[in-house]
Formats: structure tokens, sequence, C-alpha cells
């Protein structure tokens, strides 16, 4: 194996996460807008709260490990794509910057409707780059840009219907959770009708269509049975293995495009030591949040 | 913020006569939109490089404040805390999005740049990752668990996000020093190898850039936090009282201003040496010098001292230094806006000192005052509060204004290049047209952000803490932050009987 694949390994771990954390909390945005109740809402923001902003470096951790270990591919993705891929820009600035904003004067409903539309804009963006790139398509505004455009919105909006209803029950809101119950049966339903047609359409032949039907399925039957832990699981393997058959379809000429050797011994070796630091104070992150409300400080 | 545009404004009225334009010869970009990309730039820069300096500095005196109260008990140092922390994660995450803006510009903006030379400089934004990351991770566990931790735990917690922003702060600079004195590398036919990423990180600007910019975001930050403070404090002198919190509120982020002032006065010096060793063409700009000559003057806004910049640099009335003349026309940078954004921070630096040296004197007075009066001596400073206090008002900004012009010195001090002497800033521009509508979207979306930011923090501080836990129908039931007790429960006493 060549540093050329453990750096590519890292950069699709790191979209990885960055679909499954920062993408839910995309979705979590789009269902923001979508739902008229206070309630659902309200888990929404508490779910998001201490999260999203850890969930969106990894945007930031796969953009720079892309420059430093394949700069001209970098380089020529962005210069293409630029005017998505400013637009996505600029709709992380509204998401991020509206939901703190709402948080800190919940009296300004603007501020939840910007925090809205960019979560979808966002991710929207984003997916049609990816899709244009993965299918060597020219433009976002192609069929496949479009397509892959509105998957990968649909895909972080059923991800985030998924987390949504432990998140719901977790804060005894059981109405929250039969709604978010509801939305992700609807959505992972549309999603996976909507996915294997375009997979088909697209010539992909990958096993991993298999895989993500599989996981896509036995994710509707957990949510039926109400296994919520379980179908987070599930729910995510589903939409991971879309981005992988999509990475397979690029065909990047990655060798070409390495660094030297000795950028990526440093990268890997700072990202060994830093591993060291971030992975438990992520897992610290995660577990604090995850626990049921605390009692009131007395 | 209207500074940071004006600043925009004046590096980008600037590059026509940077020159390179004349010869089209490069990519493909129009000369419109050349321009608009290095405006976009430097806008979108000039308005993080305010935040992330708040993102420095506002844990910091956050946590000092947070130390004094788990010391003494004290509710009026819990609620400051408290404050600070809620503003500090508003401006946290407008910088964090804000800086997010840049690493697409990286590529959108100056595809050519990265291409050629990502991965020289990769490494340390690898590491600046891996920082932000460890910060991002604290700041919500240190915003969000209030409640979920002991107090002694949540201040611990604070302090990862303090030491990583000072991290990941360096860790970007080492890439603009690298951009100075590039390091690191072989061109050989045109193409990098060789790369040695930790003599690029390590490059000989490093140093000084980060040391003085660093300084330089803590005195912005302390100065633009106490100037909230002092207005509140005018206030409540013309109501013929001074609050305690509102006293604190100004004293402790003035102090962290304060100090930094003097040791930026060191550290300048020590920057302009290292320009004048190392890039001759920004340091004919900067101090105006046309023409090589033997005891050249010091040359400010309208007065000349004779000599005294041959004297000041090498300690001698007479030696001769390099001009504009000697750098060719080609490679030479927009002179004026150089020389007078440079002019701007000295001016500014200066005034501040003078205020720091107003503050410390005073508090000086104020302590002799005291140990021979006892308790009367705390009145004796009152005379001079409203002026000393007015002019404090203005130090946030002014601070501000000093490091952005600071930041358009250095950074249209090095043009014609993007890195220094290697590569010209045209080579490295996205060919693609239309880069001006970009700018002119970036510009409309961040100037209602910059709007909201400060309208947001304006509500905020008008808004009263709650007094008791709300109940059921509280606005904001998902924030386990607003159900902590405002006042007093933070004590001693109170944490010992959990």
């Amino acid at each position: 194996m060549s540093y050329a694949d453990i750096a590519l390994g890292l950069i699709l771990l790191g979209l990885s996460a960055y679909l499954l954390f920062g993408g839910a909390d995309f979705g979590a945005g789009l269902w923001h807008l979508v739902s008229r109740r206070r309630t659902d809402k309200d888990v929404i923001e508490h779910a998001m709260g201490p999260l999203w902003e850890a969930n969106h470096v990894w945007l930031i951790f796969v953009m720079v490990l892309t420059w430093t270990a394949f700069p001209p591919i970098f380089a020529d993705v962005t210069a293409r794509h630029w005017v998505p891929l400013s637009l996505a820009a600029l709709g992380i600035v509204g998401r991020g910057s509206a939901f703190v904003f709402s948080k800190a004067v919940p009296d300004r409903s603007r501020y939840r409707w910007v925090f809205g539309v960019s979560s979808v804009l966002t991710p929207y963006c984003l997916g049609a780059v990816a899709a244009a790139v993965a299918t060597g398509e020219g433009s976002w505004l192609g069929a496949a840009g479009v397509y892959g455009g509105v998957l990968t919105t649909a895909l972080c909006a059923y991800l985030a219907a998924v987390y949504l209803i432990w998140d719901a029950r977790r804060l005894a809101d059981d109405g929250a959770a039969l709604r978010f119950r509801g939305y992700a049966l609807l959505s992972g339903a549309a999603v996976g009708l909507f996915a294997l047609p375009g997979a088909a359409a697209l010539g992909v032949h990958s096993p991993l269509i298999l895989l993500s039907a599989a996981a896509g399925l036995t994710s509707l039957v957990l949510i039926v049975r109400r296994a919520y832990l379980a179908v987070r699981v599930t729910g995510a393997l589903a939409v991971v293995t879309v981005l992988w058959g999509a990475a397979e379809m690029a065909g990047l000429d990655l060798d070409a495009a390495a660094a030297h050797d000795a950028v990526l011994q440093v990268v890997f070796a700072a990202l060994g030591v830093g591993a060291l630091i971030l992975v438990p104070s992520m897992t610290w992150l995660f577990v604090l949040f995850q626990r049921a409300a605390p009692k009131q400080r007395p | 913020m209207s500074t940071v545009a004006l600043l925009a404004d004046a590096v980008a009225a600037a590059s026509p006569a940077a020159g390179p334009l004349a010869d089209p010869g490069h990519g493909a970009a129009s000369p419109a939109d050349f321009m608009a990309a290095r405006q976009q730039m430097a806008f979108t820069l000039g308005f993080h490089i305010v935040l992330a300096s708040i993102g420095i500095g506002l844990p910091a005196i956050t946590l000092l404040a947070e130390w004094r109260s788990l010391r003494t008990g004290d509710p009026v140092y819990a609620e400051l805390a408290r404050r600070w922390m809620k503003a500090a994660g508003v401006l946290f995450a407008v910088g964090a999005v804000s800086g997010t803006v840049l690493s697409f510009e990286m590529g959108t903006l100056w595809p050519g740049f990265m291409d050629k030379y990502g991965q020289v400089f990769g490494a340390a934004f690898a590491l600046e990752g891996i920082a932000f990351f460890i910060e991002a991770i604290f700041m919500g566990i240190y915003l969000y668990g209030w409640d979920r931790l002991s107090p002694r735990a949540h201040f611990a917690t604070g302090i990862p996000v303090v030491v990583a922003g000072l991290l990941s702060a360096s860790f970007v600079l080492t890439v603009n020093s690298w951009m100075n004195q590039p390091r690191g590398f072989k061109l050989v036919d045109g193409k990098v190898t060789d790369v040695d990423p930790l003599a690029a990180m390590f490059n000989p600007a490093t140093p000084v850039q980060a040391v003085h910019l660093i300084l330089a975001s803590l005195m912005v930050c302390g100065f633009i936090v106490a100037s909230v403070y002092a207005v509140a404090l005018l206030r409540d002198h013309r109501a013929g009282r001074v609050d305690r919190y509102h006293r604190l509120g100004f004293a402790i982020p003035f102090s962290l201003g304060a100090v930094c002032a003097p040791l930026q006065v060191v550290v300048g010096d020590w920057a302009i040496r290292f320009v004048h060793d190392n890039q001759p063409a920004k340091f004919a700009a900067m101090e105006g010098v046309e023409h090589t000559e033997a005891g050249v003057p010091f040359r400010f806004a309208f007065f000349e001292i004779p000599n005294a910049l041959s004297l000041m640099l090498k300690f001698d009335a007479h030696a001769t230094l390099r001009g504009m003349d000697a750098i060719p026309e080609d490679v030479r940078p927009p002179a004026e806006v150089v020389k007078t954004s440079f002019e701007i921070m000295i001016a500014l630096g200066v005034a501040l000192l003078a205020l720091a040296a107003w503050w410390a004197l005073a508090w000086w007075l104020r302590r002799r005052a005291a140990g021979r009066a006892g308790e009367l001596g705390r009145r004796r400073d009152l005379p001079w509060k409203p002026w000393f206090l007015r002019t404090a008002a203005l130090a946030g900004v002014a601070a501000a204004i000093a490091m952005e012009a600071g930041w358009t010195t250095t950074e249209v001090g090095r043009q014609p290049w993007i890195v220094y002497g290697v590569m010209r800033t045209e080579e490295a521009v996205n060919p693609n047209p239309g880069l001006r509508w970009g700018l002119y979207i970036v510009l409309a979306v961040y100037t209602v952000l910059a709007v909201a930011t400060i309208s947001v923090l304006r509500r905020m501080r008008r808004r009263p803490e709650p007094a008791l836990p709300s109940g059921g129908d509280a606005p904001e039931p998902s924030a386990p932050t607003d159900e902590a007790p405002a006042e007093g429960t933070r004590s001693r006493e109170v944490r010992s009987g959990r």
C-alpha cells in the first residue's frame, strides 16, 4: 500500500465522518425548516447544540488533507467547481451563524429560516460537486450533478430523522420521537427508491449497492420494530456505502497527483499524535451529551 | 466592520499600481476578475482576523474570570465568566464558519498556488486542522458543560480551548510566513521537488510573525471587550455610581491589552528589522525610502527627522539603506498603500501604548493613595475617569484598525508575489470567468453577517440573566446553560453541598 493509498483512505474516512455527523446536522436543519412543531425544533436544536461545530471540522480535515496529499486534484476540482463550492461555503456561513444566533436570541424567527434554507443549500451543492467529480461530467448543473445534489440532501435528511428518534426519546418527548420515526420511514423509503435506479442509470456495478440496499431495508425493519439505537448503525451504513460507491466510480489518477512522501510522512505522524488526543476527547464530547439531561445544579 | 471594508477597498484600489495586470500572458482571468479575487480574499480574511482574535482572547479572559470566581466565590466574577462564555460561543461559531470560507477560497480563488505549493505548506494546515478540531470539541464541552461538569472540571475544559486556539493561530501564521520566506522545497525545471514540510513551517519569518500577530490579537480582544464596559462605566458615572460588575468587566480585558501593548512595541521593532533584512521592497515601501542613500531620515505622515531611520535600524546615523530605486520596477509593491497602512498601524499602536501607560499610572497612584488613606483612596481615581473612559471606549476600534492596517502592510507589501520571489499572484488566480460576481455576493452576505453578529451581541447584553431556573415553557428549554441559576450558586459553600 502506497502513501497515496493511505492518504486516500484517510480522506474517505473524513468524508464518511462528515457525511454521517455533519450531514446529519444539515438534515436536521431540513427537518427544522419543514416541521411546524416547536417541540420538534427543540429536539433538533438540543441534539445539534454542542456537537455541530466539531462535526463541521471533518470538512476542514478533508479539504486540508486533499490539498496537502493531492494538490493538483484539489486545485482542479475547486477551480472548475468554484461556483457551487462558493455557494456551499456561504451556506456553511449562513447555517452556522444563524444556528447560534437563534439560540442566543430565540425571539428572532428569521435566523431559524436562514438556518433551515442554508442547511438544504449546502449539502445540495456539495453533493452536486461530488457527483460531477465522480461521473466526470463537466458541470454541477448537468443531470448527474442535480441527481447527486438531491440524493445527498435526501440522504442527510434520512440520517437526521433516524438519529433524532433516539434524541427525542432521550429528551422524553415521545410525540416528537413518533414524528421523527414517521419522517425516517418516509424518507428512508423515498431515498432508497431514488438511489437504486440512479445507480443503475449511472452504470454503477459495485457490490456496495447490494450492501447499501440491504442496510437500508434492515433499517426500515428496525425502525418499525423500534430498535432505535441499532438503526443508527444500519442507517449510517446504508448512507455511507453510497459515498464509497461514488468514490469507486471517480477513478482519479491519484499516484500521479500525490504529494512527496516526506510531506505525507509528516502529515501521518501529526494525525497519529493528534488522534491520541482527538479520539478520547471526541468520545467524551459525544458521551457527555448523549446521557440523559442533567439534574439541575443545586 | 466598516473599517475592514474600507481597508479592503484600499487594498483593492492599490492593486492597479502593482503592475502585473499589464501583462495578461498568464492564465485567462480578466483583470476585473483578478482584482475581484484579491478584494474577496482581503475582505474575507480581514473579517475573519477580527473574529479569530476574539476567538483567541475571549476564552482566555473568560477563564481568568472563572478562575477568580472559583478562588473567591465572588458571584460577580461568575456572572462575567458566564456572559463572556456565551459571547465567546457566538463569536467562535462565526469565526469557525468565516474561517471555512477561507479554506474554500484557497482553491476557488487561488488554484494555481494550491496546485503547485499545496503540498509544501499543507502539513502546517494539517496541524492547524488538528488544533482547530481540539478547540471545537472542547468549546462544545465548555459551552454546554456548565451543568454537567463540576465547576473545577468545567474550568479545566476551557484550558484546551485557549491552548489549541493559540496553536492553531500559530500554524496558520507559519503558512503566511512561508509566503513571505518560502523554504523547504526546490524548483527543478519549474517542478517542486525535495519538499521538506518542517523547513517550510519553521521558515525564518515564522517566529516574528506568529508572536506579532498573537500579541495583536490579544490586544484587539482585550481592548474591544474593555470598550464595551467603558461605555457602561461612562453611563454609571453619569448616574453617580460605579457598578462593580462593570468595573471588573473593564479591568480584566483592559489589563490584558495594556500588558501586551508595550511588548508589541518590542516585537514590532524585531519585525521591521526582519523585513529590512529579508524583504527590501516591502521595507522601502513601508518606510517610504525612495532612493538608496546614506543617513536616511525617518519620514512619518507630515514630519521628517533627519538621519533617524538609519540610526534606528543600524545604530549609525550615516548608514546607507536600500530604497525603492534598487528594486526592479516589475516587482515593486504599491508603495503608497503600504506606507499609509503602516503609518496607521504605528500611530494607533502608539496611542494604545499611551492609553496603557495612563492606566498603569492611574493604577499605581491609586495603590499609593489607598496605602496612605485606606478605603478613601478608592475614590481618588474618579476625577480622571470620564476622559479616560471616553478614550478607552475607542480603544477597541483602534486596535482592530491597527491590526487590519498591519495586515494590509504585510500583504500588500509582498505584492506582486503570492509566494515571495517565486510565484506571482496573477499566476495563482482561478482562470475561470465570473469571479467578480462571487465577490459581490460575498460582500452582501458578509455585510448582513456583520450587522447580525453585532445586533445579536447587543441583544444578548440587554437580556437579563434569569435569576431562577426557568419552568417548562421557557423559550430555550433545549439550552442547558440557561437552566443554571445565575448568581452565587457557584460559590464554594454551595459546591461543597453537591
